[in-house]
């Protein structure tokens, strides 16, 4: 090859059928956003003009910033440490913290909302169970504050697990080296791991800061004026065309955001190994080590459980058949998430690939244009489909291939951020070596960098196929009709007012997902010690 | 507590016409002519053994048990009034039911209707009522939709507005008195809910809770104290009836003044009846079959119902179905929207959803007045109720939404 694989940057010599792909998956991606200009281009100009720059819209706006900029910042602060405690350090029942740190992903996060209203908002479980040790009021958690507590709560492990793949294929002998020079623990990782790790930290945050703009039911519940408040009202009053308009004011965020990403991410350094020896012992730093992750768990799962059960044991009102739980339901969950997760990996591969390893405006191009179904609101995407499925594709309609085919275009991002920041991590020097060795450029892909990725896409696997566990509004428009998976099913009790009902399947939903985690986690280990 | 409803019924009844409050058993014909107001009358309001609120007497029943013989199959009363499934016409072939109301709450009555014919299978699609108008519209003509059966008429309305509804014959239309479906018949309304007021026995009794909600801006008791969900649609179709009652400019200071109350915003109604069981406000705005679901949960809540005097406060809206242009067979459709009105359907709603039948001669269940000892605003019909954009860009301009 003739340019210098040292610099990611400068590829001009783009592997034909690497783009054709990459090109594939971001026209197909893309697809939904016809839909959303042709339906949105129906709204009147000036009725959108006047729409749009009303005060309260610029002032939900505003909020919604805000709330961006909080939560993405206090998910850095969770998700890193966790992933550096659980990969570096020996600490304590480490694989437990690890498999729980990422499960907050699946718990709807208007479950986790309407659980914290329940426990710490005023009156109550949390504030009667004080109330006899005098303790009048809790301080409020409606507004800004319980907003971005709940939704940083359940996004935080979009870094966390973006975090861990990355350090996972870091090689510490770089860390060695620095501690050899007396450099202390913490300037090592200052100076020596952050930066190595930046770019998939910088994945994960976007992907919290961009759920953080499309979610809708934790601003609602928590009683925050979101900019998505906009959308939903006029989505239920039958506006589509003037929702599908505003959705495109999100998908211009979108942009924006991550615009500022590529500032943030300057210039990355490829090169890392994977030999990953070191183990950082945390002496009497245990304590508070396992308090944070007990604390942080604790909080984002063991409260809604707490919440969602006293309601079971409360409710015992018999409410027939309807709600009876089916085992289907869990193969019926894992199943098409298990689907998405595969199909995303794959679909994400050349795409991130190309994103690191040659980096043009072109390859740039495919990748960002992997955000845009992530960065529209579930229904809006949903209704895109629901189109294109009716008019030109009736024979996948309400099929379980267009229904994972939408996760994949929700949710490919999430593989595309978490493996391109692992291909950044790989040496070239090491498939070149291959190469000199005798190698086809494909054997040497194979053979030496997908390993050294491994926990990249393992880590990106792991994003879809979690979020898939817990994706609704997609769900709920496309899949084939009497199809009910895990999430749906909580979905019926609580929207029927049935808290307690949603406790079994939500327990199961997380059984289900820490196993899957487990063996998701098992496989990590691979070629990489 | 059980005390504390009663009363608020009782207190109610002041405001009621005098007629027929208590009369006995005139089963048909009722109310004709108007949406549900006052006249004819039922038996007495509810029943003795079902008056507890709870359902857990309730969905113990399922398919086993003898039906057409006016006992209901889903529990424990026989039913005096209305039709028997049995007395319907069969059904056969398939059916794509979109059904905007929920699983949890109509699902084992669809799974009832289709089990009850061998040749029978229904394909039913749950899923938030917006959401699936939303999808009918995007779907265009090639929509798998026969049936859509909701939660209000200002879904329904709006199908029909777009001519995506089928019409629905006359023996169907004419199961329910003349107000409670489209006067074209493109919809019908299939169960009905009142507008009422849930407030906290604790914080206020029943005299406390004026007679016209357009005096509430003005009630101190209710300052920083009271709630709404104005993103909810029957909230919207409340201040819709509003605007048609007393007009635009009274209803903008109304809603002004609940602003300038303090009042405090909810994602739905459900929410706002836990919160007044909670205390954390006094009174709200809600349906009123969510107070009988906070008491279903928790019988002793210090929850009761107050109603409005003939005001917007006090609307009778219905939850309904309509077949669509899209549907297969015409016929199946317009009889299997049929049996949502028979004698077991009806009866099935005021016992799984606390809702009022809307076929005469099947009564509500729960602590609650019966339908003709509501008193809802006479000069105003559902189909009144379909300018939701003029609601909306109200409530915006006002700084509501």
């Amino acid at each position: 090859m003739e340019t210098d694989q040292h610099t990611p940057d400068a590829g001009t010599d783009l592997p034909i059928a690497t783009t054709v792909a990459s090109a594939a998956v971001a026209a197909a991606v893309l697809l939904p956003l016809l839909w959303l200009v042709r339906t949105g281009l129906t709204v009147g100009f000036d009725e959108a003009i006047s729409l749009l720059t009303r005060p309260a819209t610029v002032a939900v706006f505003v909020n919604s910033a805000a709330l961006v900029a909080a939560v993405t910042l206090a998910s850095i602060c969770l998700g890193v440490p966790l992933a550096y405690l659980t990969v570096r350090t020996d600490l304590p029942f480490s694989r437990l913290f690890t498999v729980a740190a990422s499960l907050p992903l699946v718990i709807p996060s208007y479950i986790g909302a309407f659980a914290f209203v329940s426990a710490f908002g005023p009156n109550g479980a949390f504030q009667r169970l004080l109330a006899p040790l005098g303790v009048e009021s809790l301080p409020q958690i409606y507004g800004f504050p319980g907003a971005a507590l709940v939704l940083t709560l359940y996004t935080y492990p979009y870094v966390y697990i973006t975090a861990r793949a990355s350090l996972k294929s870091f090689d510490t002998t770089l860390v060695d080296a620095a501690r050899t020079l007396r450099q202390s623990r913490w300037k090592t990782f200052r100076r020596v791991e952050l930066p190595q790790i930046r770019p998939a930290v910088a994945a994960g945050a976007l992907l919290v800061a961009l759920y953080t703009l499309s979610d809708f039911g934790t601003p609602a519940i928590m009683r925050f004026d979101a900019f998505t408040r906009v959308i939903y009202v006029e989505f239920n009053t039958f506006g589509t065309e003037t929702a599908t308009l505003l959705s495109l004011q999100l998908v211009a965020v979108t942009f924006l955001i991550l615009g500022l990403e590529s500032l943030i991410r300057g210039e990355e350094r490829g090169g890392g190994g994977g030999r990953s020896r070191d183990t950082v012992r945390l002496g009497r730093w245990r304590y508070p080590a396992v308090a944070f992750c007990v604390a942080v768990t604790t909080l984002a799962l063991v409260v809604p459980l707490g919440i969602l059960l006293t309601w079971f044991a409360r409710g015992a009102s018999d409410v027939g058949r309807s709600l009876a739980f089916r085992p289907e339901y869990v193969l019926n969950s894992v199943g098409v998430s298990a689907a998405a997760a595969v199909a995303a990996t794959v679909a994400a591969l050349p795409v991130a690939y190309l994103a690191a390893r040659h980096r043009t405006r072109l390859t740039d191009l495919f990748e960002r244009a992997t955000y845009v179904g992530y960065a529209v609101p579930g229904v809006v995407l949903g209704l895109a489909l629901v189109f294109f499925g009716t008019q030109y594709a009736t024979a996948v309609y309400q099929t379980l291939y267009l229904l994972v085919f939408a996760y994949v275009i929700r949710f490919l991002p999430q593989a595309v951020g978490s493996m391109r920041a692992s291909f950044l991590r790989v040496d070239p020097a090491l498939p070149e070596a291959a190469r000199t060795l005798g190698s086809s450029p494909s054997t040497a892909f194979r053979r030496v960098t997908l390993p050294l990725v491994a926990p990249g896409l393992l880590g990106g696997a792991a994003l879809v196929f979690l979020t898939t566990m817990k994706e609704l509004p997609a769900t709920l428009l496309l899949r084939p009709s009497g199809f009910k998976t895990l999430v749906v099913h909580i979905w019926s009790a609580y929207e029927s007012g049935y808290f307690g009902h949603a406790a079994v399947p939500a327990l199961i939903l997380l059984g289900v997902s820490a196993l899957s985690m487990l063996v998701i986690i098992s496989q990590e280990g691979y070629n990489v010690k | 507590m059980n005390d504390d409803t009663w009363r608020s019924v009782r207190s109610r009844r002041r405001f009621l016409a005098a007629v027929g409050a208590a009369g006995i058993g005139g089963l048909a014909g009722c109310n004709q002519g108007d949406d549900g107001g006052s006249g004819g009358g039922t038996a007495e309001e509810t029943r003795a053994d079902t008056g507890d609120g709870s359902s857990g007497d309730g969905t113990a029943g399922g398919s086993g048990e003898q039906i057409g013989s006016g006992r209901s199959p889903f529990g424990d009363r026989d039913i005096s009034g209305g039709v028997s499934m049995t007395e319907l016409p069969d059904l056969s072939g398939e059916l794509t039911l979109y059904s905007g109301r929920g699983e949890a709450l109509v699902g084992e009555l669809v799974t009832y209707i289709e089990e009850l014919y061998p040749d029978f299978t229904v394909r039913p699609r749950y899923n938030s009522a917006a959401d699936l108008v939303n999808q009918i519209f995007t779907e265009g003509s090639s929509s798998p939709a026969d049936v859509f059966f909701t939660v209000n008429a200002g879904a329904l309305g709006a199908l029909a507005d777009e001519g995506r509804t089928g019409t629905l014959p006359d023996e169907v239309l004419d199961m329910v008195p003349d107000g409670f479906h489209d006067p074209d018949g493109r919809w019908i309304g299939t169960s009905g809910r009142a507008r009422t007021i849930p407030f906290n026995t604790d914080a206020l009794s029943d005299s406390d809770v004026p007679t016209d909600v357009m005096a509430f801006p003005d009630t101190e008791a209710f300052r920083d104290d009271v709630g709404w969900a104005p993103t909810y649609s029957s909230f919207q179709a409340f201040v819709t009836a509003m605007r048609v009652l007393e007009g635009e400019e009274a209803t903008r200071e109304w809603l002004q003044g609940m602003l300038d109350l303090g009042v405090t915003e909810y994602s739905d109604e459900f929410l706002v009846s836990q919160a007044v069981a909670d205390g954390e406000i006094s009174a709200g705005f809600a349906n009123h079959y969510y107070i009988q679901r906070v008491l279903t949960g928790r019988p002793d809540a210090p929850i009761s119902t107050a109603f409005t005097d003939g005001d917007a406060g006090a609307i009778f809206n219905v939850a309904g179905a309509c077949t669509l242009d899209t549907a297969s067979d015409d016929d199946l459709a317009a009889n299997f929207v049929r049996h949502l009105l028979s004698a077991e359907a009806q009866d099935y709603f005021a016992r799984t959803t606390f809702e009022y039948p809307l076929v005469p001669g099947v009564d509500p269940i729960g602590r609650l007045p019966s339908i003709d000892e509501l008193n809802p605003p006479e000069e105003l019909d559902l189909t009144q109720l379909s300018d939701l954009e003029g609601t909306i860009s109200l409530l915006r301009d006002v700084g509501v939404l």
